[in-house]
Order: structure tokens, then C-alpha cells, then sequence
């Protein structure tokens, strides 16, 4: 009798979770009638970690009546998403693997959409003293620091082929260093996460280290950070995004309808205004700049920022 | 009925039955009796198709039941079977019974009654809703009975039924095959290391040893017929002398035993080396000057070796050259004032020594 | 120490008021790992019912195979499917990778070994008196293997418990194959309770993670229960 109440107790409690999860999110009509098309986008882990993509998909599924599906992954493994064919949109940040991806015929219509600066944080007592230091600089300082064994001295990498990680290793690189061979598991100073940004930069918060972070990440973070900007001036440190299609030449089945209104969706002025203003009210600066009237200064064709795809 | 047809099985390099031969009636309840390990379940597993041969033949009315893979089923379905181990399957003691009815697709009405029925016949009438597995050793060895006989089969096999019970259940279950054969008619065969309870139950006994039939007979024939020393031996004889044939005629031999001769009924030719076997409770034992041998009778005097009680009985063994038991009663020795030393005489008429060929 | 109290409270917070995310994160893994489980029952218990009582050549190498498969680390089952799933891969034009429907697959997969390997046990435990029984009583193949099933049907259950217990608690394979997604609707969404935690934990959302992890612990204590009830009959 007791084991009879019991499972009764458990059965009625199930069934109440799964009704609650079942309408708890699909309150938004689905009586439209006609399927929805299904967007799959593979995005670098700042575009989520900060909600933007959240913000702008919730505004896009309604115009288009669409769902779109976010996979959050460092720039590498989307790439990867992409030349495989599991998605069919790519949000980046890594102009030359970006080209690479292109000619090699994988991605077209790239457009740039938002760019911001990447920053070096670090502990507010900053024992490598790089404050306002020139980015290749404070990298070598780091280094240099780090491998003759100051204390709390220690560099948290993403380490996971990201775009961040790729700007990392450019930075490494033109502080005359060899990555694989100067810093890459050169000691203890330099640890690799292999994870997102978000919990790379909570992951250096617990170590009281240094990393490379883009700014709109490190703000939507920095209310639980203890981690102070350190650097954040120098031309290096500029960070581009774009959104491009993956070829349906390549994956005839791909969703390139759908895929073409999302990347015009996203430099349309609109969405450009979205941009710019989006954690304007919660952190008191914006977290990404968008692209639209910025094109010279970051380096890319007019085209590329404002002309829809056809 | 059933044949069995120097029927031979080996499992890997041991051969559990090595030519059985035997031809049990229809109606009849035939015991296969010998000591453990001489392939008693072995030989109702082939009858039961459980295993297969790997010589010879069982034939069930004519039909060789291992070559006809076809009818196997129909053939299975004629016999039901109880094993050595009450099991039960884990649920309902209606549902337990109800098992080869419903294999059969018997209506749920008909099953009902006749699992009433049955459970009547075995004594569990009003146990049908009790869970199986809660029943005692004995109950369960019923239901498992009931089991086998709702379905009405031609044979019945029982491997050991009874081996794992205490008294009570044991003395139920064997009213039971009494009965389920008188009022039925079904064959019974069933195995057994008791040889007591195969004389009880059975009309004929097939005495298996090393995987053959070392005898087939009437329960009185095996008991006072052993053909051979072991099957005496196993039979309960505890008296067996060897010996040699030294002179006869008409069935009347002397044998030398030991340098003690013997007088005994035996066919056998003179030089023949055999085995004497008389029962204990045809031997009489007389105080050393209780007076005149009876006339015809073998006499022999001796020692009292030792005496030894035996439920209500005192066994006692004399040494007269070879050692010869006897049982009497508490009393009757007591009467007799023996104990060990005591002088005695002990004899037995020649129609109470079975003569069975030696080895 | 303050910042577990403050997860905790939150943390009852969003259970108590049936959170819609948490709510929806927790139904989704139940559905998930309940029909891979389902499913895994129906190919695991015929699959093991064969191996246990068939004869056949490498039937011992079989069931070592079987047996070492249990600890097949979630992870590679994961890489696997999402090799065979991906676009590129043989059955990409199906288009399954980040779905719901190919993390039952890869959880199928991942509980199938366990599952057969415990239904063996389960079957290879019934008493030898038991099948012998069966067959004298005259049971056809079938109506053998559905009654010893029967018989064995609280060991079978324990398996099942088993299976579903591996399936909701592994995150290696599921955030591979489905791609840790919260979409707007609850069907393309493929965030469960294992990879959501795995998220919020490291971006610090704890009093998420504790809620999920609260969640996650009474489903794995319910089933264990069940499990300990059913071996004690």
C-alpha cells in the first residue's frame, strides 16, 4: 500500500515536470500552420556568452517565423561545424582562417557585422606590472616574468583554436615569439583552459591570472570577476565579427534561404542600431560596435559591411 | 509403451548411461532405483526429450521420440514431469498450474476447473491465490505435481520427488502416485535412491548401476533375487560370502566357503566361483548348547564379534570362519544373554542362500 | 561558503516556483534518456535472450565483449556518433547531428552493452529447474522464452533501472551529439540537465547548476530506489 503511494506520488510528479517543461517554453505560437524553418548557426562563445545572439535570434524568429538553433563553440570547432555541413550559418572572428574557409570553398557571402576590442585582464595587483603596457610588450613581459618564476604570474589561454586563441597567438607572434615553441607548455605560467570565454575568464578569476579576453564577454562577466583590464589599447587588439553562409554548392541541402536572411538580418540597420546600443542600460558602455559606418577603421570592404546578399 | 533400447548418453568423456535396456508397461508404475550417480535422472531426461541420446533408442507407442523432431512437441506433451528440487515459478500457485494448460490454449473457464480440480487431488484446495515461492518444500513438490498433472499425461516421470522432504510430505506424496495410477491409469515412472519407497510405490524396479540395468523385476524378485552381488549389495543383503561350487546335483550344490561348506540351492556348475547372499532375517541364532541342529539346515558355531542396536532391533555379527549378521529383537537377545564373546550357533536353511555368479 | 547557502536558496527558488527553464531542462532529459532506454530494452532484452540461449560459435568472446563494452567511456560513443551523424558522415543526409533524436541514439548506444549484459545475467539466473519445467510442461520456443522472461522479469527491470540510470547521468555524449542548444521551442532544444550543468557551472552560473544538480540527484536516488525495491522481492 505504502509502495503503491509512493509510485503514485512519483507518477503525478513527473507528469506535472513534464507538462511544465512542455508549455513552459513553447509559449509562443506554433498555430501558424506551416513548419518552421530551422536555422542552425554555429557560433563563436562570445556571441552567446554575452546573449547577444539570444537577443537578435528572439527578433528574428518572429519576422521570419523561424527557429533558430545556436550551437556555441570556439570559432575552430565552428569552422569545423561548417566544413563538415552540421550548420548553416557561421558567426566568427578570425579574418584568416575566415579567408582560408572561403577560398577552400566551404563559406561565402561573409558580411561584418560588429567589431570590438580584445583585452588583457588580470589581477588588480598585477604582478607582471604590464598596466598600459603596448599589447606585444606586456606579452613579453608576461612571458618573461612568468618564466622566471614570479609569483602569481600566470597567463590562462583558451587553448582551444578559437578565434580568441587564434588573436593570442598572432599577438605571441608579433612579440617575436615562437607559440609552439616559447610559450606553448614553456611552464607552469601558462595554462591552457579549453574552454569558452565565459568560463575561460572565470577560470583565470579563481587563479587570480592574466588572459586575453574580448571585451563584450569580459563586461557581461565582469560583475562576477575580480579581474581588472590591464591593456586595452593597440591595433592588434582589434576584434572583427562576421556571419557567413556555408556553400550549398558544397551541401546542396543546406538551409541557404534562411541562411541569406539572417546574415542580411544581421547588417541591416535595424539589427546595426541593435548592435550598438545592445548592454548599453546594463554595463554603461556598449559590448560590440556595429560595423556598419565603421568599415574604413576596421580594415574591410564597404561591401562587405552593407550590401545584402542577392 | 515405453522402450528403451540400449539407450547410451556421454557427456564429454563420461558415459552417464552405457546401454540401458527396459520395457515399461502402459498403466504400470515402474521404479528406477540404484545409488547416486548411476544416471537415474539422465535416463527420464531422455525419456522427457530434455537431452538427446547418444545411442540407442526410446520408443513411446512404436515411436522413436528423438527422430521425429517434428512431433517432438506433441510427443513432450503426452508426459508431464516432477524434479528432484521444488520449483515454482514466481507467482500465483493458480498461475503455476495453469502453465501447460495455457501452453496448450485451454479457455481460461477450463483451466479454472480443472485447476480446481487438481489442487483438490493434492490436497492445496483454496491455495490457488497464494504465492508459490511462500509454500514449504512439500507444498511446493505438490503444486510442482498438480503442475504435471493438469494436464492430463499418458506418463507421469517424478526424478527423486521426494528426495528433499521431510517424512510427512514424503508418506503424502507417495499416497498420491498410488492414486493419481489407481484412479488414472496414468504410467508412472520415477527414480529413486531409496530403495525402500521403489518397493513401496513400485510394480517393477529396474536396478540402474554404471549406466545400465543391472536387474528388472517385481520389487520380491529384486529383494530376494538379487542377480547380481551389488545389486544385493545395493537390495539390502548384508550377508554376501564368497565362495566355490564344490559339489551338486538337482539345483542342490555345496560350496565351499572359506573352507566352511555350505549347502544352498544353485544351478551352478561344480569349480564355478560365486557369491552367497543371505538375508539377516533368515539367519537364527541358538545359544552354543541350545541342543540339537535342526535337520537340513547349515550350523554353524562361532563368536559373537559385536552387537550393534538398529532402531528397535540389535544387529549381531557372528565370526564362524566368515562374519555372518542376524538381527533379533531387544528382547530376544536379551533372552539369549548375548554379548560379545558369547559362544553361539548360528543357522539358516539352503533355501534362504541366494547363489549369484561372482563379478 | 557563502556563495553554496545563496546557491542552495536560489537553487530551491527556481524548483519550488517550477522554473519554466529549469522545468523544461529536466522533462527534456527524462524524455530523452526514457526513450533511449525504451529503446534500448527492446533491442537489448530479444539480443540478450539470443545470446544467453543460443548455441553458436564465439558466444563466450561475445558476452567478454559485451562485458568490457560496459565501461565504453560516454565520450567515445559520443565522437562516434557524431562521426556517423555529421554531414560529411554515412548517414549525414539525415540530418540528426544537434538533435534530441541523436542523443538517444548516441545514449542508446552507450546503455545497449549494460542493458544485454545485464539481461544475460538476469536470464542465465533462472533456475536450471526452471527451464527444465518450462520445456516439460511443453512450451514452444516462444511460449518458453515469454515465461522465462516472466521469471526473470525483476532482474530484467533492475537492468532497465540500470540502463536509464547510465543514460540521464552522462554528459560526454550528449553534449557532442546535441550540441548543448536552447531554442525557442522545447523539441529542437537539446540542453539537459547533465550539459546544462556542465555549462552553467563553468560560465558561474551556480545556483542554476545546484537546481539542476538537485534535480538530477533525486531522478538518480528515485531510480536507485526502484532498483533496491525491485532486487529485495
Amino acid at each position: 500500500m505504502q509502495r503503491r503511494t509512493l509510485f503514485a506520488v512519483a507518477a503525478v510528479m513527473v507528469a506535472f515536470l513534464l507538462i511544465c517543461g512542455c508549455t513552459g517554453t513553447t509559449s509562443d505560437p506554433v498555430s501558424t500552420g506551416t513548419e518552421k524553418q530551422q536555422l542552425r548557426i554555429a557560433t563563436t562563445t562570445s556571441l552567446d556568452d554575452t546573449k547577444l545572439l539570444n537577443h537578435l535570434s528572439t527578433i528574428f524568429e518572429k519576422q521570419y517565423n523561424a527557429e533558430v538553433l545556436v550551437v556555441s563553440a570556439g570559432t575552430g570547432k565552428a569552422l569545423e561545424y561548417g566544413q563538415r555541413g552540421d550548420v548553416d550559418v557561421l558567426m566568427v572572428h578570425d579574418r584568416a582562417r575566415e579567408d582560408t574557409f572561403i577560398a577552400d570553398g566551404y563559406g561565402i557571402n561573409r558580411r561584418v557585422f560588429a567589431y570590438n576590442y580584445f583585452i588583457l585582464v588580470g589581477p588588480e595587483s598585477d604582478p607582471a606590472g604590464i598596466k598600459g603596457m603596448e599589447p606585444t610588450k606586456a606579452f613579453a613581459a608576461l612571458r618573461e616574468k612568468g618564466m622566471a618564476g614570479e609569483p602569481g604570474v600566470t597567463f590562462v589561454s583558451r587553448g582551444d583554436a578559437s578565434g580568441t586563441h587564434s588573436k593570442e597567438q598572432a599577438i605571441w607572434k608579433k612579440a617575436g615569439l615562437n607559440y609552439s615553441t616559447d610559450v606553448q607548455g614553456s611552464g607552469d605560467w601558462y595554462l591552457e583552459a579549453g574552454k569558452g570565454m565565459g568560463a575561460t575568464l572565470a577560470m583565470a578569476n579563481e587563479k587570480q591570472a592574466y588572459t586575453l579576453s574580448d571585451i563584450g564577454t569580459y563586461l557581461a562577466y565582469k560583475g562576477d570577476l575580480d579581474l581588472v583590464t590591464l591593456v586595452d589599447e593597440g591595433d592588434i587588439l582589434l576584434n572583427v565579427y562576421c556571419a557567413m553562409q556555408i556553400n550549398p554548392e558544397k551541401y546542396p541541402d543546406i538551409n541557404s534561404t534562411i541562411a541569406k536572411d539572417w546574415v542580411n538580418f544581421m547588417i541591416s540597420d535595424d539589427v546595426q542600431k541593435e548592435i550598438a546600443s545592445f548592454g548599453v542600460d546594463k554595463y554603461g558602455q556598449p559590448l560590440f560596435y556595429a560595423a556598419q559606418n565603421d568599415w574604413a577603421k576596421i580594415g574591410v570592404t564597404e561591401a562587405e559591411v552593407t550590401d545584402p546578399i542577392k | 509403451m515405453i522402450e528403451c533400447i540400449d539407450v547410451s548418453k556421454r557427456f564429454g568423456d563420461t558415459a552417464v548411461l552405457a546401454g540401458v535396456t527396459a520395457r515399461i508397461e502402459a498403466g504400470e508404475i515402474f521404479a528406477v532405483i540404484g545409488p547416486s550417480g548411476a544416471g537415474k535422472s539422465t535416463l527420464l531426461r531422455l525419456i522427457d526429450l530434455l537431452d538427446a541420446p547418444t545411442g540407442g533408442a526410446i520408443r513411446v507407442n512404436g515411436t522413436d521420440i528423438h527422430r521425429e523432431p517434428k512431433r517432438g512437441l506433441l510427443i513432450r506433451r503426452m508426459m508431464g514431469m516432477v524434479f528432484q528440487k521444488p520449483a515454482v515459478f514466481n507467482t500465483t500457485v493458480y498461475e503455476n498450474i495453469a502453465v501447460g494448460l495455457r501452453f496448450r490454449g485451454v479457455g481460461e473457464a477450463a483451466i479454472q476447473k480443472k485447476v480446481e480440480d487438481v489442487l483438490g487431488m493434492v490436497g492445496l484446495a483454496g491455495y490457488g491465490e497464494r504465492r508459490a515461492r511462500t509454500l514449504s518444500g512439500g507444498e511446493m513438490q505438490r503444486v510442482a505435481l498438480a503442475r504435471a498433472m493438469v494436464i492430463d499425461p499418458d506418463v507421469l516421470l517424478m526424478d527423486e520427488p521426494t528426495a528433499n522432504l521431510d517424512p510427512v510430505s514424503v508418506a503424502l506424496i507417495e499416497d498420491l502416485v498410488l492414486r493419481i495410477n489407481r484412479d488414472l491409469g496414468t504410467t508412472i515412472v520415477f527414480s529413486t535412491h531409496d530403495m525402500y519407497q521403489g518397493q513401496r510405490l513400485a510394480h517393477r524396479i529396474g536396478v540402474l548401476m554404471k549406466g545400465v540395468f543391472a536387474q528388472v523385476g517385481t520389487p520380491r524378485e529384486v529383494f530376494t533375487l538379487p542377480a547380481s552381488r551389488d545389486v544385493a549389495r545395493f537390495v539390502g543383503v548384508e550377508n554376501i560370502i564368497e565362495g566355490v561350487v564344490v559339489a551338486g546335483e538337482n539345483g542342490a550344490s555345496v560350496v565351499d566357503a572359506g573352507g566352511i561348506p555350505v549347502r544352498a540351492r544353485s544351478p551352478f556348475e561344480v569349480g564355478e566361483a560365486v557369491s552367497l547372499c543371505i538375508r539377516s532375517e533368515d539367519i537364527r541364532i541358538a545359544p552354543a548348547d541350545g541342543g540339537a541342529a535342526a535337520p537340513g539346515r547349515n550350523t554353524l558355531s562361532g563368536t559373537v564379534a559385536a552387537v550393534v542396536p538398529r532402531g528397535p532391533f540389535s544387529r549381531v555379527t557372528v565370526d564362524c570362519g566368515f562374519m555372518l549378521s542376524s538381527v533379533l529383537s531387544w528382547k530376544a537377545a536379551d533372552s539369549l544373554g548375548i554379548g560379545e564373546g558369547s559362544r553361539v550357533v548360528v543357522s539358516f536353511a539352503p533355501e534362504s542362500v541366494h547363489v549369484v555368479r561372482q563379478g | 561558503m557563502y556563495e553554496i547557502i545563496e546557491g542552495f536558496i536560489e537553487a530551491a527558488r527556481l524548483i519550488v516556483t517550477f522554473d519554466p527553464d529549469v522545468m523544461a531542462i529536466a522533462a527534456r532529459s527524462i524524455i530523452v534518456s526514457f526513450t533511449a532506454t525504451i529503446i534500448a530494452t527492446l533491442i537489448a532484452v530479444p539480443f540478450g535472450a539470443v545470446i544467453n540461449f543460443g548455441t553458436f560459435p564465439g558466444r563466450k568472446s561475445l558476452i567478454n565483449l559485451i562485458q568490457t563494452l560496459y565501461s565504453l567511456p560516454t565520450v567515445i560513443v559520443g565522437l562516434l556518433i557524431f562521426l556517423l551523424i555529421s554531414r560529411v558522415g554515412p548517414f549525414g543526409f539525415l540530418r540528426l547531428l544537434f538533435t534530441p533524436t541523436a542523443m538517444i541514439i548516441a545514449q542508446t548506444v552507450l546503455i545497449l552493452p549494460i542493458m544485454t549484459g545485464l539481461t544475460i545475467s538476469a536470464l542465465s539466473g533462472v533456475d536450471p529447474v526452471i527451464r527444465d519445467t518450462l520445456y516439460s510442461l511443453g512450451a514452444t520456443r516462444l511460449q518458453f522464452l515469454v515465461n522465462i522472461m516472466k521469471e526473470a522479469r525483476f532482474a530484467i527491470l533492475t537492468a532497465v533501472a540500470v540502463g536509464f540510470g547510465r543514460a540521464i547521468s552522462e554528459v560526454g555524449a550528449a553534449i557532442l551529439v546535441g550540441g548543448n542548444i536552447m531554442a525557442s521551442s522545447f523539441a529542437s532544444s537539446t540542453r539537459t540537465l547533465t550539459t546544462a550543468i556542465s555549462l552553467e557551472t563553468s560560465m558561474g552560473n551556480i545556483p542554476t547548476s545546484i537546481a539542476l544538480g538537485i534535480i538530477l540527484l533525486a531522478i538518480a536516488l528515485g531510480v536507485n530506489l526502484a532498483i533496491t525495491r525491485m532486487q529485495h522481492r
